[in-house]
């Protein structure tokens, strides 16, 4: 994509910089300078994200209270995670999570964008639907919980006012996670909407014209046109998406604690509990890593089965 | 353009630089020699302490003391961290579930020692008590300086306009086959919503307004205000050591029938669902608002309860079982000092006042909870009274020696993990009391293991 | 052709109706929940409106009541500092976005316009980034600053997210990516270095994407909860969201504070929502990036 400006080239001379020839010194000339430009970035990078990767990867091999230094017991940790039925209860739950709130929420914001492109260009539309975006994760659990109670939420309330019985959001096993999915769709849907927006706007005009001009309907020009054009987009939506959702922690931690018996226990809250509450943290790394591989396979396996890199329009 | 945005660029760099400096010194505050921070977690409690504290500086001008009140679920979290980074607070408040745990990983100091310098007078403290906070090992680790046990609160209106006499809810009979005359009462006080009561012909059980008998949760491992007391009456312990067992008895049947009890009053329509009774709004507050008849729970709740406006309430004696007498659980708070704290001689010296007569007098007079001295008691009582409680019911059990102690262990966090789904599930219907004996197993598994 | 359009639109207008009001609504229910006595609330569910209307919440989160007040509704006694909070939270974001941007926008330069050897196999590195849980690197981290002495300090707050994110590196990137290489190549012509043209010519033109990431960027760290509670614990570094915590549960068998728990949130979103009006345009014209190749 082009970006024209109307801005006349750099005229001024520099004293001291070295105009470099254009096409020998590159390779090399740029490694000087992308250190610099990297430097502080790379800083960052090792000391907070390597650094903790490795020495969590260290303590998955250990028994670590947290208290005291790191005993190395081996493959006692992986062993003990093929056993635990509470690992397994808390994949099984992440996953249904994952794919209830990716699923609800890309399919919400694919049509919010949609609308709002065909309908709309009005600011107030666009901030009031970024709206739940700015509120903290725990706040927007709060707020929900309160609202969905089962006594005296105003959605139960409402629920009994139509004469349908009041539903347990919270308490029930089956409607746990579709309840914590909900939520968090409720606060991303709109920033995702405006993402897929912005996608939206990058398909130039000339291709609807020319799919009205043969005939097309809406709803044809949307799924043989659009939706592969914003492909692209799609799967950066996805992917990020997808690795932030197999990481919640805040909402569950709020309202359901894991809770009831074990319907949102999900991987993440685990950890945590096993880290903090049972001074437990060498098992507590093991799953990480786990998890890590996880989302590891399954961003690759999306980024390679969508075809990431290539646009249709190119 | 270009000047603008790289002067904010830079004064964000000095901005950066300057707050790390800042940081620097924020991190090493000054903080005196004889300066205790303090941690509690009820916010009803902070007046009566900051009391305390400014009577213990005054008796020891040397010391002075920080109060700093968290939440109950972030206090534990807090406190947690605060160990592994060396920053805990000096003394705080100890809970029986938590402290063993915390003992055995070296985080709380014993008091042994100062105890016998100081030659203090254990014998100050209610029955039993100051043992209470003998670990598992053997040392001491703190003073108590309060104790609860429970009883019913129950909605004097409701009770009233149900024909039930004070009489009859203070000699209220159980057994874990037809619930005694306690049972009798809940089905009285249980209201359908068309005005139908559970002993009257026609009442709906799917379609009930008021409960006979409120819960707040399936209780985990102790159950201390929900099941504790019927399973005592029932004959059943915890485990064979009171309390540091080596194993626990969730599977024996004298607990098992008395689960299965209670959850059937839930099938009866006595109860709520469990789904109900977890929703956001606590036991307490649906009690204000009319949807209980009755509900049990701990003396630290007197308070609260008084601060419903809509409730007239009551309090009405735990009831007689199998074994032929009450019994409640009788807990206590105690402070303890943090194993890495850099002023021992301060911190002892605050958990030594704290568990003197003259703090708990303080502590009774503001009538809140019961202190554990039991001289400071008649004070509390009295202060009671003012607020219109008569709390005679709490003391019986002590008086009479018919208590029995929290189930403490170090191995707690692991044991609530394992038996809180367990009841959970049992609660919510989806599995059956006999369940209980393989989670059972499964805890006595991690007491074998850890042993 | 023109009959079916209008039926269409009506849905269409219908269906964004909908979503607009199921956006709005729990604000509204914040605002009528703050607004309540909070004794009165359970026993008053289907109100639409206050119940008893009061300020009293607000008073308790400002700090403005007193203990018999706060305790009298049901709230918690605690001390709120309200005002010390607001501005430590006004001084972590900032900071963070400043240098997170900054420093972030040079690496993705660094990944988009220099060629260098390796390049891109270092920047799949940094993506990978992205996947690894929080819980791994937060212990690690909270050991490390309290091993620095920066515990309770603003800079230990600030450090981790000081330099760089996965997602703004990522995010520049596309948008550098698309800057029309003639520029450049004339500016070099000219005799500009790399630093003239990344602060002369990359960072002007890149105006809106920036502007957009500074937002996201201050709307995370403002809200951002479980750092800074593990390393903020002391009043003069509290920020507002490890504040609220003040307005949850006081006692095992309590419930929180929910009048004075929703007035907390509005108001600690309010700085927040400002913002935005303000930003409005900017950002919602500009999330996205433009060009992805």
């Amino acid at each position: 994509m082009t970006v024209t400006t109307n801005a006349p080239p750099d005229k001024r001379r520099t004293h001291g910089d070295v105009a470099a020839p254009p096409t020998r010194r590159r390779s090399l000339g740029d490694l000087k300078v992308a250190m610099i430009f990297l430097a502080p970035a790379t800083l960052g990078f090792v000391v907070f994200y390597i650094w903790p990767t490795l020495r969590g990867a260290y303590l998955s091999f250990t028994e670590y209270s947290l208290l005291s230094a790191p005993n190395f017991n081996g493959l006692a940790n992986y062993e003990r995670m093929i056993q635990d039925s509470f690992f397994w209860n808390a994949l099984v739950v992440t996953v249904e999570y994952v794919v209830l709130n990716i699923g609800l929420q890309t399919i919400l914001a694919v049509g919010i964008a949609m609308l709002m492109y065909r309908l709309t260009q009005s600011i107030t539309v666009r901030a009031v639907i970024l709206l739940p975006y700015l509120i903290a994760n725990v706040v927007v659990a709060l707020v929900w919980y309160w609202m969905l109670d089962f006594q005296v939420g105003i959605v139960n309330q409402g629920l009994t006012y139509v004469g349908i019985d009041p539903v347990a959001f919270f308490g029930e096993s089956q409607w746990a996670i579709p309840t914590i999915a909900g939520i968090n769709v409720w606060r991303h849907m709109g920033y995702t909407a405006l993402l897929v927006f912005a996608g939206l706007q990058m398909i130039p005009k000339y291709v609807y014209e020319a799919a009205e001009v043969d005939g097309s309907t809406e709803w044809k020009t949307f799924w043989r046109i659009t939706l592969p054009l914003l492909r692209p987009v799609l799967v950066m939506v996805l992917v990020v998406t997808m690795i932030g959702s197999f990481q919640i922690f805040d909402t569950v931690a709020v309202t359901t604690q894991g809770g009831p018996i074990n319907a949102t226990r999900v991987i993440y809250y685990y950890i945590y509990e096993r880290a903090f509450t049972r001074f437990d943290f060498g098992y507590a790394s093991a799953m990480a890593m786990v998890l890590f591989a996880i989302l590891a396979v399954i961003s690759l396996v999306q980024l390679r089965l969508l075809r990431a890199k290539e646009s249709d329009l190119a | 353009m270009t000047m603008t945005r790289r002067t904010l660029l830079k004064a964000g760099l000095a901005g950066l630089a300057a707050s790390a400096v800042a940081g620097c010194n924020n991190g090493a505050a000054a903080r005196g020699e004889g300066e205790v921070i303090y941690w509690l977690w009820d916010s009803a409690q902070l007046p009566m302490y900051t009391e305390c504290a400014k009577v213990f500086h005054e008796q020891n001008p040397q010391y002075t003391v920080k109060i700093e009140q968290y939440g109950w679920n972030d206090y534990w979290s807090k406190l947690v961290t605060g160990f592994i980074s060396d920053t805990a607070p000096d003394v705080f408040t100890g809970h029986s579930s938590k402290y063993p745990l915390f003992a055995d990983k070296g985080q709380v100091l014993p008091i042994d020692d100062f105890v016998a310098k100081d030659n203090v007078d254990l014998s100050i403290y209610q029955k039993g008590l100051a043992d209470r906070w003998i670990g598992a090992d053997g040392k001491r680790y703190g003073l108590p300086k309060d104790w609860d046990t429970e009883v019913y609160f129950y909605n004097s209106a409701f009770t009233e306009a149900a024909g039930i006499s004070t009489e009859q809810l203070n000699s209220m009979t159980w057994n874990p086959q037809d619930g005694g005359t306690l049972e009798q009462i809940i089905r009285r006080l249980t209201v359908d919503s068309k005005g139908r009561r559970g002993d009257q012909p026609g009442f709906d059980k799917d379609d009930v307004k008021v409960y006979g008998l409120g819960y707040a949760d399936a209780g985990g491992g102790d159950g201390q205000t929900s099941w504790s007391w019927y399973a005592a009456i029932n004959g059943w312990k915890y485990s064979e050591g009171e309390p540091w067992g080596t194993k626990f008895f969730y599977g024996d049947p004298k607990f098992t029938d008395t689960i299965g009890w209670w959850r059937g009053l839930i099938t009866k329509g006595y109860m709520p669902a469990y789904a109900q009774a977890k929703s956001g709004v606590d036991v307490t507050t649906s009690f204000g608002a009319g949807k209980y008849g009755m509900t049990p729970n701990g003396s630290w709740m007197l308070g609260t309860y008084g601060g419903l406006k809509q409730v007239k309430t009551k309090l009405a004696r735990l009831p007689i079982g199998p074994i032929g007498k009450r019994m409640s659980m009788m807990n206590g708070l105690a402070d303890t000092i943090w194993a890495g704290t850099t002023r021992r001689d301060a911190s002892w010296a605050w958990v030594k006042f704290l568990g003197s007569q003259t703090a708990q007098d303080i502590v009774a007079k503001a009538g809140v909870v019961f202190p554990a001295v039991a001289a400071s008691m008649p004070a509390a009582k009295a202060a009671f009274a003012k607020s219109g409680w008569d709390v005679t019911p709490f003391l019986e059990p002590v008086e009479a020696g018919d208590v029995f102690p929290y189930p403490a262990n170090p191995n707690a966090a692991d044991v609530t993990a394992v038996m809180t789904p367990a009841m959970d599930a049992v609660m919510s219907f989806e599995a059956e009391p006999a369940s209980l004996a393989q989670a059972n197993d499964d805890v006595n598994q991690i007491l074998s293991a850890n042993a | 052709m023109r009959q079916q359009f209008n039926v269409g639109r009506a849905v269409a207008w219908a269906c964004l109706i909908v979503l607009m009001l199921v956006t709005i609504f729990p604000f509204y229910w914040m605002l009528r929940t703050a607004l309540s006595d909070n004794t009165q609330l359970p026993g008053h569910p289907n109100s639409l409106l206050p119940v008893e209307t009061t300020l009293g919440a607000f008073k308790r989160v400002l700090g403005l009541s007193t203990l018999e007040e706060a305790q009298a509704q049901g709230g918690s006694g605690a001390a709120v500092n309200f005002w010390l909070y607001l501005r430590n939270s006004l001084i972590v974001a900032t900071v963070t976005t400043v240098c997170q941007v900054f420093f972030s926008a040079m690496a993705a330069y660094a990944f988009a316009r220099l060629r260098w050897p390796g390049r891109d196999k270092v920047f799949a590195l940094f993506l990978a980034a992205l996947m690894v849980p929080p819980i791994f690197t937060t212990l690690p981290n909270f050991a490390l600053i309290k091993n620095l002495g920066l515990l309770n300090s603003f800079a230990g707050i600030i450090l981790p997210g000081a330099f760089m994110t996965p997602f703004a590196i990522f995010f520049l990137r596309q948008f550098f990516l698309g800057i029309n290489r003639e520029l450049e190549e004339a500016a070099m012509i000219d005799g500009a270095g790399h630093r003239r043209i990344f602060f002369g010519l990359i960072i002007p033109m890149s105006g809106a994407p920036i502007a957009t990431l500074a937002i996201l960027t201050y709307i995370n760290s403002w809200n951002d909860y479980f750092w800074p509670l593990l390393v903020g614990q002391q009043e003069n570094v509290r920020v507002l969201t490890v504040a609220l915590g003040v307005f949850r549960s006081q006692t095992p068998q309590g419930g929180p504070d929910w009048a004075g728990l929703m007035a907390a949130a509005l108001i600690a979103a309010l700085p927040m929502i400002i913002l935005f009006c303000v930003f409005a345009k900017k950002i919602t014209n500009s999330i996205g990036f433009s060009g992805i190749k």
